[in-house]
Parts: C-alpha cells; sequence; structure tokens
C-alpha cells in the first residue's frame, strides 16, 4: 500500500468516526448503559458490523461505476418506486436533523445556562455557514479532527474502572432481566443510531465527490472497517461510562439534564466541558452531514446539478434544498421538544424505513450492469440478507414497541 | 440498447457535462405504416407526476392554471442524444434552454442574492 493511500485511509477513519458518532449513537448508548449497565453492548457491536459491509458496498458501487447509491437506485428501480424510500428519508432525516441540532445546542445550554431552544437559529446559521463556505474536503477534515475529543469517553469509560467481566458478557446478546419492552426498544434505537441511512447516502457521494476509482476499492474497504469501528468503541465508552455512573446512582436518563453525570464522575467540573465539547461537537459534524446528505439524495434523484465544491450559484436548487432544510429542522428544535426524546424516537423510526433501502441495495450491489467484477462475493450477500431480514423483522416489531417500550 | 433500461432514469449531461436532470419521461412517435420512433426525451415534475399517477398530473396542471403559471416542458430532441452509456449526453446548453427555469430563477434570485453564492472550490480538490 502507498504512502497517500494511508494518508487517505486515516482521513478516512477520521471523517467516519466523526459520522459515525452522532446524537442518535450517543444517546441510545447512554440511556441503555443508564438502565441496563453494559448488557446491550452486543446490539452495538452487531449493528457495527452491518453498518461496516453497508458502507463498504456504498463506497464499492461509488468507486466502479461512479454512481452514488440513489443515482443507481433510481435507475435500476426506476421513479415510481425510488419515489418512496425518497420520501420516508426526507421526513425521517429532518427528525434526525432536529435532533442533531438539539444535540449541539443541548450542549450550549450545559455551558452556558441559556435554554437550549434559544440557540436552535444560531447553530442553524453556523450549519448552513459551514456548507455554503466550505469545500467538501474542509468538511471532511474539519469534522474529522474536531471529533477526536469524543475519545473522551474511552477515557472516562477505563477511569471508572468497570466490571470488565460484565463489559465482556455483554458482547454476547443475553434476554432482559426487566423491563423487557424498554430493553427491545433500546435494541431497536441503537441499531436505527448506528446503521443510519444518512451516513450511507452521505459516504457514497462523498466517494464520488473524491473522485474515487477502483483503484480506491483497498481504502475504501480500510475506511469502513477502522473508521466504523474506532466510532463503534466510543460508541461503547459511552454505554460503559453511563453504565458506571448512572446506573449505580440509580439515574435512568429520563432527563437530558442527567447527562453529563457520566464524565463529571470521573472528571470533576472539566468533565461537563468536555462532555459538552463532546456531544456539541459531534452533533455539529453530524448535523453538516445530515444537511448534505439531504441535498445530495434529492439532487440525484431528480438529477440537478450537486456538489459541495461547486459555487452555491452553480447548483442551486441543491443549495436550496439544504437552506430550506436546515431551517424547517431548527423551526422543530425551536419548539422546545426534548432532544432526547426525539432522539430515541426518530432512531426506532429510521429502522422501520430501514428495509425500503437495504433491499434494493442488496439487488443493485449483484448487479452486473454496475459493478461488473466487483459484485457482491457470498461473505457480503451473506451479511447483506442477514441485515436484511432483521431489519424486517424489527421493522415489524418497532410500532408496538415504540408504544410500549418508548 | 433498450429504452427502458438503458435510457429512462438515466442521468443527463448537457454539452458542458452539467448533470441537467433524469430521463423522466421518453416520447415515443406512432407512425402510420411504419416502425414507431422516438420523439425526445421529457424531464421535470409534470412527467414525474404522471409517471406516480394521472391524477396527480391533473392536480398539478390545475394549480398551474389557477396560479396562472404556464411551464414549458423540458423536452430533448431524440437527434440531440449523443451517448448513451452509464449517462444520456445530450447536445443542449441547459443553462440556456427554456425548460430549466428553476433552476435559473433560483440561482438569479434566491441563491445568488446571498454573500458568497460565487465561491467555488472546484480547483483545490481537483
Amino acid at each position: 500500500m502507498k504512502p497517500k493511500d494511508l494518508l487517505k485511509i486515516t482521513l478516512g477513519i477520521l471523517t467516519s468516526i466523526g459520522g459515525f458518532l452522532d446524537v442518535g449513537a450517543i444517546a441510545t448508548s447512554a440511556e441503555a448503559g443508564a438502565v441496563f449497565g453494559p448488557r446491550l453492548l452486543w446490539t452495538l457491536a452487531f449493528s457495527t458490523l452491518c453498518i461496516i459491509f453497508l458502507v463498504e458496498m456504498a463506497g464499492r458501487l461509488a468507486a466502479v461505476s461512479k454512481h452514488t447509491l440513489a443515482d443507481a437506485l433510481r435507475e435500476r428501480f426506476g421513479f415510481r418506486f425510488f419515489v418512496i424510500p425518497f420520501a420516508c428519508e426526507l421526513f425521517v432525516d429532518l427528525l434526525v436533523l432536529a435532533a442533531e441540532l438539539g444535540g449541539v445546542c443541548l450542549a450550549l445550554q450545559f455551558v452556558t445556562g441559556i435554554a437550549f431552544r434559544w440557540w436552535a437559529f444560531p447553530v442553524a446559521l453556523l450549519v448552513w455557514l459551514f456548507i455554503w463556505v466550505g469545500s467538501f474536503p474542509i468538511v471532511e477534515r474539519t469534522t474529522a479532527l474536531l471529533g477526536l475529543v469524543t475519545i473522551v469517553f474511552i477515557v472516562a469509560a477505563v477511569k471508572m474502572k468497570p466490571d470488565w467481566h460484565a463489559v465482556g458478557a455483554g458482547f454476547i446478546p443475553s434476554l432482559p432481566p426487566k423491563d423487557a419492552a424498554h430493553y427491545w426498544y433500546l435494541t431497536l434505537s441503537i441499531i436505527g443510531a448506528v446503521v443510519s441511512p444518512y451516513l450511507i447516502y452521505f459516504y457514497s457521494s462523498g466517494a464520488v465527490e473524491d473522485k474515487w476509482t477502483k483503484k480506491d476499492l483497498a481504502v475504501n474497504r480500510g475506511v469502513a472497517a477502522l473508521g466504523m469501528g474506532f466510532g463503534s468503541i466510543v460508541a461503547m465508552g459511552v454505554m460503559i461510562a453511563a453504565a458506571t455512573t448512572l446506573l449505580p446512582a440509580g439515574v435512568a436518563l429520563d432527563r437530558y439534564e442527567q447527562a453529563p453525570l457520566m464524565l463529571t464522575a470521573s472528571l470533576g467540573i472539566t468533565g461537563l466541558y468536555l462532555f459538552a465539547a463532546s456531544l456539541g461537537i459531534a452533533c455539529l459534524g453530524a448535523s453538516v452531514e445530515v444537511a448534505l446528505s439531504v441535498a445530495y439524495l434529492t439532487a440525484q434523484t431528480f438529477g440537478w446539478n450537486w456538489g459541495e465544491n461547486l459555487a452555491p450559484k452553480r447548483n442551486a436548487r441543491f443549495a436550496t434544498v439544504y437552506t430550506v432544510f436546515i431551517l424547517l429542522a431548527a423551526c422543530i428544535t425551536f419548539t422546545g421538544i426534548d432532544p432526547l426524546k426525539l432522539t430515541l424516537f426518530t432512531m426506532a423510526l429510521t429502522v422501520v424505513i430501514l428495509p425500503l433501502l437495504l433491499l434494493p441495495m442488496i439487488v443493485v450491489m449483484n448487479d452486473k450492469k454496475f459493478l461488473g467484477d466487483h459484485r457482491n462475493g457470498w461473505i457480503s450477500n451473506t451479511m447483506g440478507v442477514i441485515i436484511v431480514l432483521v431489519a424486517l423483522i424489527l421493522s415489524v416489531a418497532a410500532i408496538p414497541l415504540q408504544i410500549i417500550g418508548g | 440498447m433498450e429504452l427502458l433500461c438503458d435510457v429512462l432514469d438515466q442521468q443527463v449531461l448537457d454539452r458542458n457535462e452539467r448533470k441537467t436532470g433524469k430521463v423522466d419521461g421518453i416520447a415515443v412517435e406512432i407512425r402510420k405504416g411504419k416502425p414507431p420512433r422516438v420523439a425526445y426525451l421529457e424531464m421535470g415534475t409534470d412527467v414525474l407526476a404522471r409517471r406516480l399517477s394521472p391524477r396527480l398530473e391533473r392536480w398539478l396542471q390545475r394549480w398551474r392554471e389557477r396560479s396562472g403559471r404556464t411551464v414549458v416542458p423540458f423536452q430533448v430532441p431524440w437527434s440531440k442524444v449523443m451517448k448513451v452509456h452509464l449517462t444520456v449526453d445530450v447536445d443542449i446548453d441547459a443553462s440556456k434552454h427554456e425548460g430549466y427555469h428553476v433552476e435559473r430563477w433560483l440561482a438569479e434570485h434566491v441563491i445568488g442574492r446571498i454573500p458568497g453564492a460565487e465561491i467555488s472550490h472546484e480547483e483545490e480538490s481537483s
């Protein structure tokens, strides 16, 4: 492997940690840790394996066929079909973006004491400016570097000296000790938070923005596996930190104000600032990615000119989409809806629409026209079938679980 | 080449390689005593609405009539199609085409008026 490839992989890994760790991953892991200790680590591990395979597929499709996932899906299945996953995705992404903005606003509330809803529009403006002025490499690198602060969760998890046997046991799927409905609702939310469709669309568009070719297939594999893997370790840190602090204190995290306790227990007042910084930066990066992802998806669905490197005037409809979308999401955040509850609800909703994306995606990944000799092998296809089956079962179970467990 | 497989729903690029739209519809001319011929490719909301349901298209047209808008359909004659391979390359300049009015209007009246709308990063990325 060439040094240039190594640089690309390192950069990709950093970006992926940023993409992986968002309000969904932090909130669901924290809540799971607070209520069930490290028992749900297996869900994190399983969903990480799923997203690694899916992201690798999306990157491979883009590198080989020069088609983004949205392009390929519309071409293969036609507009009449694709309009359904497209519309569902827009709706869920709006809620996801509102939750991400809410995460940044909460971080600001922790530091300033000013109620989070008042931060909705300033934060929205910041996200918009980032996209408006920035180029794709700038967006990539800034979120990547700033995202490193989230490593503090791993530090906190280790510092609290968790029961490593219990942590190990958490990787083996187990039945809930109590409150089964809540347990499965959290399982659902974690999977929805980790296997996020916006990330898959974003990654495939990013690969086209970075002009990947077949030569980048090794880079793609490295970035997918290591990037998502490291992101997952940070999320596990969140869960363990919550398990060692919130669970013994009897804090079930039913109010978001309780969340910083995860870090203040081991790091004192610095922990509060580090928690706010981690949450704020992770959610800011994710907000940028969700807003861009929506603009990519819409432009690719209708064939409009798109690209984060182009001047906004050269792709006016693309720029209009993210501008309007950020504004709408900010309005939702401004209503003062509890960001934690909104996040858990949205993540569970993501699972409901997941089969609509994954099933056609697996079909495209086996299409000779797009991928030639780089079609899915038996490992990817086996994994693909497992993911689709799990998603189908969960999406059926999601609605009753939302009502009972959420 | 198969029309439905290789042309419909493909990305359309104009002569400046600008992404212009997707092939949302294909109009075929039925001629007496001769084989049918592809007349033009069509892009835009009207043809998309028609594909979803004829009722949706009627609603859209009624709404347009009421608000007094006339919309020029974005049609590209088949003779302007240069290449069909993964993309459909056509020999027109989209930015000057009547069917491109939404993009042009947004660029001139909304996006173009915000400071920084001309900042491009194309060179640093390549």
